[in-house]
Protein backbone atom coordinates (compact mmCIF):
# COMPACT_ATOMS: atom_id res chain seq x y z
CA UNK A 1 0.00 0.00 0.00
CA UNK A 2 1.45 3.52 -0.86
CA UNK A 3 2.11 5.95 1.85
CA UNK A 4 -1.03 8.50 0.75
CA UNK A 5 -3.06 5.43 1.17
CA UNK A 6 -2.19 4.27 4.12
CA UNK A 7 -3.02 8.00 5.38
CA UNK A 8 -6.43 7.93 4.59
CA UNK A 9 -8.93 6.63 6.85
CA UNK A 10 -10.26 3.11 6.54
CA UNK A 11 -13.84 4.15 5.72
CA UNK A 12 -12.67 7.01 2.86
CA UNK A 13 -10.09 4.58 1.35
CA UNK A 14 -13.04 1.87 1.04
CA UNK A 15 -15.23 4.31 -0.45
CA UNK A 16 -12.56 5.57 -2.96
CA UNK A 17 -11.91 2.30 -4.05
CA UNK A 18 -15.27 1.57 -4.87
CA UNK A 19 -15.38 4.71 -6.89
CA UNK A 20 -12.51 3.93 -9.01
CA UNK A 21 -13.47 0.48 -9.30
CA UNK A 22 -16.44 2.10 -10.91
CA UNK A 23 -14.97 3.65 -13.60
CA UNK A 24 -12.52 0.73 -14.19
CA UNK A 25 -15.07 -1.23 -14.76
CA UNK A 26 -17.05 0.90 -17.15
CA UNK A 27 -13.79 0.88 -19.55
CA UNK A 28 -13.10 -2.80 -19.13
CA UNK A 29 -16.72 -4.00 -20.09
CA UNK A 30 -17.10 -1.21 -23.10
CA UNK A 31 -13.09 -2.31 -23.67
CA UNK A 32 -14.30 -5.86 -24.09
CA UNK A 33 -17.52 -5.55 -25.84
CA UNK A 34 -16.23 -2.66 -28.45
CA UNK A 35 -13.01 -5.09 -29.24
CA UNK A 36 -15.76 -7.68 -30.89
CA UNK A 37 -15.45 -5.56 -33.53
CA UNK A 38 -11.63 -6.78 -34.66
CA UNK A 39 -12.32 -7.56 -38.07
CA UNK A 40 -15.85 -7.60 -38.38
CA UNK A 41 -15.77 -3.55 -38.63
CA UNK A 42 -18.16 -1.83 -41.39
CA UNK A 43 -15.13 -0.46 -42.56
CA UNK A 44 -11.35 -1.60 -42.49
CA UNK A 45 -10.18 1.97 -41.57
CA UNK A 46 -12.78 1.46 -38.62
CA UNK A 47 -11.92 -1.65 -37.85
CA UNK A 48 -8.60 -0.41 -36.80
CA UNK A 49 -9.86 2.66 -35.35
CA UNK A 50 -12.83 0.91 -32.93
CA UNK A 51 -10.17 -1.76 -31.92
CA UNK A 52 -7.75 0.78 -30.86
CA UNK A 53 -10.22 2.55 -29.00
CA UNK A 54 -11.21 -0.31 -27.38
CA UNK A 55 -7.67 -1.23 -26.70
CA UNK A 56 -7.29 2.22 -25.23
CA UNK A 57 -10.17 1.75 -22.73
CA UNK A 58 -8.56 -1.57 -21.30
CA UNK A 59 -5.94 0.15 -21.08
CA UNK A 60 -7.42 3.23 -18.57
CA UNK A 61 -9.27 0.53 -17.24
CA UNK A 62 -5.90 -1.76 -15.77
CA UNK A 63 -4.02 2.00 -15.17
CA UNK A 64 -7.11 2.12 -12.91
CA UNK A 65 -7.12 -1.31 -11.51
CA UNK A 66 -3.82 -0.62 -10.15
CA UNK A 67 -4.53 2.81 -8.30
CA UNK A 68 -7.21 0.50 -6.78
CA UNK A 69 -4.38 -2.38 -6.62
CA UNK A 70 -2.29 0.51 -4.26
CA UNK A 71 -5.34 1.25 -1.61
CA UNK A 72 -6.02 -2.26 -1.43
CA UNK A 73 -2.64 -3.93 -1.39
CA UNK A 74 -3.40 -6.60 -3.89
CA UNK A 75 -2.51 -5.85 -8.03
CA UNK A 76 -4.38 -4.70 -10.57
CA UNK A 77 -5.26 -8.36 -12.49
CA UNK A 78 -6.49 -9.96 -9.25
CA UNK A 79 -9.13 -6.87 -8.33
CA UNK A 80 -10.28 -7.12 -12.55
CA UNK A 81 -10.18 -10.85 -12.43
CA UNK A 82 -10.72 -12.58 -9.35
CA UNK A 83 -14.75 -11.46 -8.67
CA UNK A 84 -17.80 -12.86 -9.15
CA UNK A 85 -19.98 -11.50 -11.80
CA UNK A 86 -22.31 -10.02 -9.27
CA UNK A 87 -19.07 -7.66 -7.76
CA UNK A 88 -19.09 -5.93 -11.07
CA UNK A 89 -19.56 -2.29 -10.18
CA UNK A 90 -19.88 -0.99 -14.21
CA UNK A 91 -22.94 1.20 -15.29
CA UNK A 92 -26.05 -0.71 -16.64
CA UNK A 93 -25.52 0.98 -19.36
CA UNK A 94 -22.58 -1.17 -20.55
CA UNK A 95 -24.52 -4.60 -19.76
CA UNK A 96 -25.65 -5.60 -23.22
CA UNK A 97 -23.22 -6.56 -26.08
CA UNK A 98 -22.17 -4.63 -29.00
CA UNK A 99 -25.04 -5.35 -30.93
CA UNK A 100 -25.06 -3.86 -34.45
CA UNK A 101 -22.78 -0.33 -35.45
CA UNK A 102 -25.64 1.83 -34.42
CA UNK A 103 -25.58 0.53 -31.24
CA UNK A 104 -22.44 0.63 -30.56
CA UNK A 105 -22.30 4.45 -31.88
CA UNK A 106 -24.62 4.83 -29.60
CA UNK A 107 -23.89 3.47 -26.55
CA UNK A 108 -20.45 5.42 -27.03
CA UNK A 109 -21.86 8.61 -27.51
CA UNK A 110 -24.20 8.20 -24.33
CA UNK A 111 -20.67 6.78 -22.84
CA UNK A 112 -18.51 9.02 -24.21
CA UNK A 113 -20.24 12.33 -22.74
CA UNK A 114 -21.23 10.70 -19.37
CA UNK A 115 -16.90 9.78 -18.90
CA UNK A 116 -16.01 13.23 -20.12
CA UNK A 117 -17.94 14.58 -17.56
CA UNK A 118 -16.75 12.05 -14.65
CA UNK A 119 -13.31 12.57 -15.99
CA UNK A 120 -13.43 16.80 -15.78
CA UNK A 121 -14.85 16.49 -12.77
CA UNK A 122 -12.24 14.14 -10.99
CA UNK A 123 -9.47 16.42 -12.46
CA UNK A 124 -9.91 18.46 -9.40
CA UNK A 125 -10.17 15.39 -7.17
CA UNK A 126 -8.38 15.62 -3.70
CA UNK A 127 -6.59 12.17 -4.07
CA UNK A 128 -3.43 13.08 -6.30
CA UNK A 129 -2.72 9.54 -7.29
CA UNK A 130 -6.35 9.90 -8.65
CA UNK A 131 -6.11 13.00 -10.07
CA UNK A 132 -2.45 12.60 -12.02
CA UNK A 133 -3.53 9.58 -13.41
CA UNK A 134 -7.41 11.34 -14.75
CA UNK A 135 -5.47 14.19 -16.75
CA UNK A 136 -3.74 11.49 -18.28
CA UNK A 137 -6.83 9.58 -19.20
CA UNK A 138 -8.61 12.63 -20.29
CA UNK A 139 -5.78 13.51 -23.06
CA UNK A 140 -6.61 10.52 -24.82
CA UNK A 141 -10.54 10.38 -24.38
CA UNK A 142 -10.61 13.37 -26.36
CA UNK A 143 -9.82 11.64 -29.30
CA UNK A 144 -12.53 9.13 -28.39
CA UNK A 145 -14.86 11.54 -28.11
CA UNK A 146 -14.24 13.46 -31.13
CA UNK A 147 -15.15 9.95 -32.73
CA UNK A 148 -17.70 9.43 -31.50
CA UNK A 149 -19.44 12.23 -31.82
CA UNK A 150 -18.03 11.84 -35.65
CA UNK A 151 -20.36 8.90 -35.81
CA UNK A 152 -23.55 10.20 -34.09
CA UNK A 153 -23.58 12.58 -36.40
CA UNK A 154 -23.07 10.46 -39.55
CA UNK A 155 -25.71 7.96 -38.15
CA UNK A 156 -28.11 10.21 -36.96
CA UNK A 157 -27.99 12.43 -40.79
CA UNK A 158 -27.12 9.27 -43.16
CA UNK A 159 -30.93 8.69 -44.38
CA UNK A 160 -33.50 6.47 -43.56
CA UNK A 161 -31.99 2.95 -42.63
CA UNK A 162 -29.13 4.46 -40.75
CA UNK A 163 -31.34 7.25 -38.62
CA UNK A 164 -33.54 4.18 -38.12
CA UNK A 165 -31.08 2.21 -36.59
CA UNK A 166 -29.57 4.93 -34.67
CA UNK A 167 -33.11 5.72 -32.97
CA UNK A 168 -33.39 2.07 -32.13
CA UNK A 169 -30.61 2.03 -30.02
CA UNK A 170 -30.99 4.73 -28.29
CA UNK A 171 -34.47 3.51 -27.90
CA UNK A 172 -33.12 0.82 -26.29
CA UNK A 173 -30.49 2.35 -24.01
CA UNK A 174 -32.85 5.06 -22.47
CA UNK A 175 -34.05 3.44 -19.47
CA UNK A 176 -30.18 2.50 -18.48
CA UNK A 177 -27.92 5.83 -19.85
CA UNK A 178 -28.15 7.40 -16.83
CA UNK A 179 -26.84 4.55 -14.74
CA UNK A 180 -23.30 6.21 -15.39
CA UNK A 181 -24.50 8.54 -12.99
CA UNK A 182 -26.05 5.81 -10.36
CA UNK A 183 -25.02 6.73 -6.68
CA UNK A 184 -21.89 4.82 -5.22
CA UNK A 185 -22.01 3.89 -1.74
CA UNK A 186 -20.29 6.48 0.89
CA UNK A 187 -20.55 9.30 -1.96
CA UNK A 188 -21.02 11.74 0.66
CA UNK A 189 -17.47 10.32 2.86
CA UNK A 190 -16.14 11.27 -1.00
CA UNK A 191 -17.97 14.57 -1.25
CA UNK A 192 -16.81 15.57 1.72
CA UNK A 193 -13.47 14.68 1.33
CA UNK A 194 -13.21 16.65 -1.73
CA UNK A 195 -11.91 13.26 -3.69
CA UNK A 196 -15.28 13.26 -5.68
CA UNK A 197 -15.57 17.08 -6.26
CA UNK A 198 -19.15 17.44 -7.25
CA UNK A 199 -22.10 14.22 -6.61
CA UNK A 200 -23.28 12.28 -9.15
CA UNK A 201 -26.78 13.88 -8.98
CA UNK A 202 -24.74 16.89 -10.07
CA UNK A 203 -22.17 15.10 -12.70
CA UNK A 204 -25.55 13.41 -13.92
CA UNK A 205 -26.95 17.00 -14.94
CA UNK A 206 -23.86 18.42 -16.39
CA UNK A 207 -23.90 15.21 -18.71
CA UNK A 208 -27.49 16.04 -20.32
CA UNK A 209 -26.66 19.77 -20.40
CA UNK A 210 -23.56 18.34 -22.36
CA UNK A 211 -25.69 16.26 -24.92
CA UNK A 212 -28.46 18.31 -25.16
CA UNK A 213 -27.06 20.82 -27.88
CA UNK A 214 -26.18 17.62 -30.36
CA UNK A 215 -29.14 15.44 -29.79
CA UNK A 216 -31.49 19.08 -30.03
CA UNK A 217 -29.43 19.30 -33.62
CA UNK A 218 -29.59 16.10 -34.78
CA UNK A 219 -33.38 15.67 -34.06
CA UNK A 220 -32.72 12.62 -31.47
CA UNK A 221 -34.41 12.21 -27.86
CA UNK A 222 -32.65 12.53 -24.74
CA UNK A 223 -32.79 9.60 -22.34
CA UNK A 224 -34.95 10.20 -19.46
CA UNK A 225 -33.91 9.54 -15.87
CA UNK A 226 -32.55 5.60 -15.27
CA UNK A 227 -34.75 2.90 -14.13
CA UNK A 228 -34.05 1.70 -11.03
CA UNK A 229 -31.03 4.30 -10.55
CA UNK A 230 -29.91 3.09 -7.01
CA UNK A 231 -29.05 0.09 -8.65
CA UNK A 232 -27.60 1.12 -11.67
CA UNK A 233 -23.95 -0.38 -10.75
CA UNK A 234 -24.85 -3.45 -8.87
CA UNK A 235 -27.64 -4.95 -10.37
CA UNK A 236 -27.08 -6.42 -13.88
CA UNK A 237 -28.25 -8.13 -16.61
CA UNK A 238 -27.98 -11.72 -18.00
CA UNK A 239 -26.07 -10.50 -21.16
CA UNK A 240 -23.16 -9.18 -19.08
CA UNK A 241 -22.80 -12.49 -17.65
CA UNK A 242 -21.79 -14.35 -20.62
CA UNK A 243 -19.10 -11.15 -21.26
CA UNK A 244 -17.91 -12.21 -18.22
CA UNK A 245 -17.58 -16.00 -18.65
CA UNK A 246 -15.44 -14.70 -21.35
CA UNK A 247 -13.07 -12.20 -20.43
CA UNK A 248 -12.55 -14.22 -16.76
CA UNK A 249 -11.90 -17.85 -18.68
CA UNK A 250 -8.14 -17.80 -19.47
CA UNK A 251 -7.72 -15.91 -15.48
CA UNK A 252 -9.92 -18.78 -14.04
CA UNK A 253 -8.27 -21.43 -16.30
CA UNK A 254 -5.08 -20.95 -13.86
CA UNK A 255 -4.95 -18.40 -11.80
CA UNK A 256 -1.50 -18.60 -11.03
CA UNK A 257 -0.15 -18.10 -14.62
CA UNK A 258 2.08 -15.55 -15.36
CA UNK A 259 1.54 -14.48 -19.07
CA UNK B 1 -44.65 22.55 -30.88
CA UNK B 2 -41.44 21.27 -31.04
CA UNK B 3 -42.71 17.72 -30.96
CA UNK B 4 -44.51 19.03 -34.40
CA UNK B 5 -41.48 20.41 -35.86
CA UNK B 6 -39.26 17.52 -35.01
CA UNK B 7 -41.69 15.10 -36.09
CA UNK B 8 -41.43 17.00 -39.67
CA UNK B 9 -37.77 17.10 -39.79
CA UNK B 10 -37.11 13.38 -39.43
CA UNK B 11 -39.96 12.81 -41.62
CA UNK B 12 -37.83 14.76 -44.57
CA UNK B 13 -34.80 13.33 -42.96
CA UNK B 14 -35.97 10.00 -43.38
CA UNK B 15 -37.86 10.68 -46.74
CA UNK B 16 -34.95 11.57 -48.32
CA UNK B 17 -32.66 9.57 -50.79
CA UNK B 18 -29.60 8.64 -48.31
CA UNK B 19 -26.71 10.52 -49.09
CA UNK B 20 -24.24 8.09 -51.44
CA UNK B 21 -21.06 7.92 -48.71
CA UNK B 22 -17.84 7.36 -51.24
CA UNK B 23 -14.56 6.30 -49.50
CA UNK B 24 -12.19 8.03 -51.20
CA UNK B 25 -8.63 7.75 -50.74
CA UNK B 26 -6.85 10.13 -48.54
CA UNK B 27 -3.02 9.98 -48.96
CA UNK B 28 -0.91 10.38 -45.39
CA UNK B 29 1.76 12.58 -44.74
CA UNK B 30 3.97 12.11 -41.65
CA UNK B 31 6.51 14.21 -39.84
CA UNK B 32 8.84 12.54 -37.78
CA UNK B 33 10.35 15.48 -35.74
CA UNK B 34 9.86 19.14 -35.90
CA UNK B 35 11.17 20.98 -38.81
CA UNK B 36 11.94 17.31 -41.34
CA UNK B 37 10.01 17.14 -44.08
CA UNK B 38 6.21 15.73 -44.20
CA UNK B 39 7.25 12.42 -45.88
CA UNK B 40 4.64 10.28 -47.51
CA UNK B 41 3.07 7.64 -45.08
CA UNK B 42 0.82 5.43 -47.01
CA UNK B 43 -3.23 5.99 -47.85
CA UNK B 44 -6.92 5.77 -45.71
CA UNK B 45 -10.10 5.31 -47.76
CA UNK B 46 -12.39 7.06 -45.71
CA UNK B 47 -15.85 9.39 -46.58
CA UNK B 48 -14.56 12.58 -45.25
CA UNK B 49 -12.19 14.60 -43.68
CA UNK B 50 -13.22 14.32 -40.20
CA UNK B 51 -12.36 10.63 -40.39
CA UNK B 52 -9.98 10.32 -42.64
CA UNK B 53 -8.01 12.21 -39.94
CA UNK B 54 -9.09 9.44 -37.48
CA UNK B 55 -7.65 6.70 -39.74
CA UNK B 56 -4.62 9.04 -40.42
CA UNK B 57 -3.42 8.85 -36.71
CA UNK B 58 -4.16 5.22 -36.38
CA UNK B 59 -1.68 4.50 -39.48
CA UNK B 60 0.78 7.15 -39.01
CA UNK B 61 0.87 8.25 -35.17
CA UNK B 62 -0.67 5.18 -33.68
CA UNK B 63 2.69 4.74 -31.78
CA UNK B 64 3.59 8.47 -31.08
CA UNK B 65 5.92 8.26 -33.90
CA UNK B 66 4.91 11.43 -35.66
CA UNK B 67 4.54 15.04 -34.18
CA UNK B 68 2.78 16.08 -37.50
CA UNK B 69 0.27 14.77 -40.28
CA UNK B 70 -0.94 16.10 -43.45
CA UNK B 71 -4.09 14.44 -44.81
CA UNK B 72 -5.09 15.36 -48.21
CA UNK B 73 -7.70 14.01 -50.59
CA UNK B 74 -6.06 12.21 -53.35
CA UNK B 75 -8.44 13.91 -56.00
CA UNK B 76 -6.72 17.52 -54.66
CA UNK B 77 -3.37 15.89 -55.38
CA UNK B 78 -2.59 17.59 -58.60
CA UNK B 79 -0.08 15.21 -60.81
CA UNK B 80 2.30 15.75 -63.33
CA UNK B 81 3.87 12.79 -64.85
CA UNK B 82 3.62 13.76 -68.06
CA UNK B 83 7.59 12.80 -69.47
CA UNK B 84 7.86 15.78 -72.11
CA UNK B 85 7.67 18.09 -69.12
CA UNK B 86 9.72 16.26 -66.55
CA UNK B 87 12.23 14.77 -68.97
CA UNK B 88 12.72 17.25 -71.84
CA UNK B 89 14.19 15.84 -75.20
CA UNK B 90 16.97 18.53 -75.69
CA UNK B 91 19.84 18.49 -73.85
CA UNK B 92 19.95 19.53 -70.75
CA UNK B 93 22.66 18.89 -68.77
CA UNK B 94 24.40 22.13 -68.48
CA UNK B 95 22.01 22.22 -65.39
CA UNK B 96 23.61 19.48 -63.56
CA UNK B 97 26.13 19.81 -61.33
CA UNK B 98 29.36 19.08 -63.37
CA UNK B 99 27.16 19.29 -66.77
CA UNK B 100 29.24 22.76 -67.38
CA UNK B 101 32.57 22.01 -67.45
CA UNK B 102 35.15 25.08 -66.10
CA UNK B 103 37.92 23.31 -65.83
CA UNK B 104 39.54 24.95 -68.95
CA UNK B 105 37.93 28.50 -68.42
CA UNK B 106 39.66 28.34 -65.08
CA UNK B 107 42.49 27.42 -66.14
CA UNK B 108 42.43 30.48 -69.16
CA UNK B 109 41.18 33.23 -66.42
CA UNK B 110 44.38 32.54 -64.02
CA UNK B 111 46.62 32.58 -66.77
CA UNK B 112 45.24 36.14 -67.48
CA UNK B 113 45.78 37.25 -63.96
CA UNK B 114 48.97 36.05 -63.67
CA UNK B 115 49.92 37.89 -66.76
CA UNK B 116 50.69 35.31 -69.27
CA UNK B 117 49.29 35.59 -73.10
CA UNK B 118 47.28 32.96 -73.19
CA UNK B 119 46.27 31.01 -76.34
CA UNK B 120 45.76 33.05 -79.44
CA UNK B 121 46.96 36.41 -77.64
CA UNK B 122 49.91 38.71 -77.21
Amino acid sequence: MTTIAAGLAPALRSALANLILSMADDDLVIGYWDSEWTGIAPLLEEDVATSSIAQDEIGHARALYGLIGELTGTDADAVAYDRPAGAFRHARLLDGPRGNWAMTVARRALYEAADAVRLEALAGSGYAPLAGLVRKIQREEAYHLAHSDAWLERLARGGEEARGRLLAALDTLAPDAATVFAPLPDERALVDAAVLPQPMRILEQRWRERLAPDFRQLRLPMPGPAIDAEHGRDRHADAFRWLWEEMTSVRRLDPEATW
Amino acid sequence: MADEMADEMAAAIAESPAPEPRLEPWEVFRQEREGEPMAHAGSVLAPDAELAVHYARELAARRGESVRLWVVRRNDVHVLDDPDWLRPALDRSYRQPGGYVMRDKLALARAKVAGEPGPGER
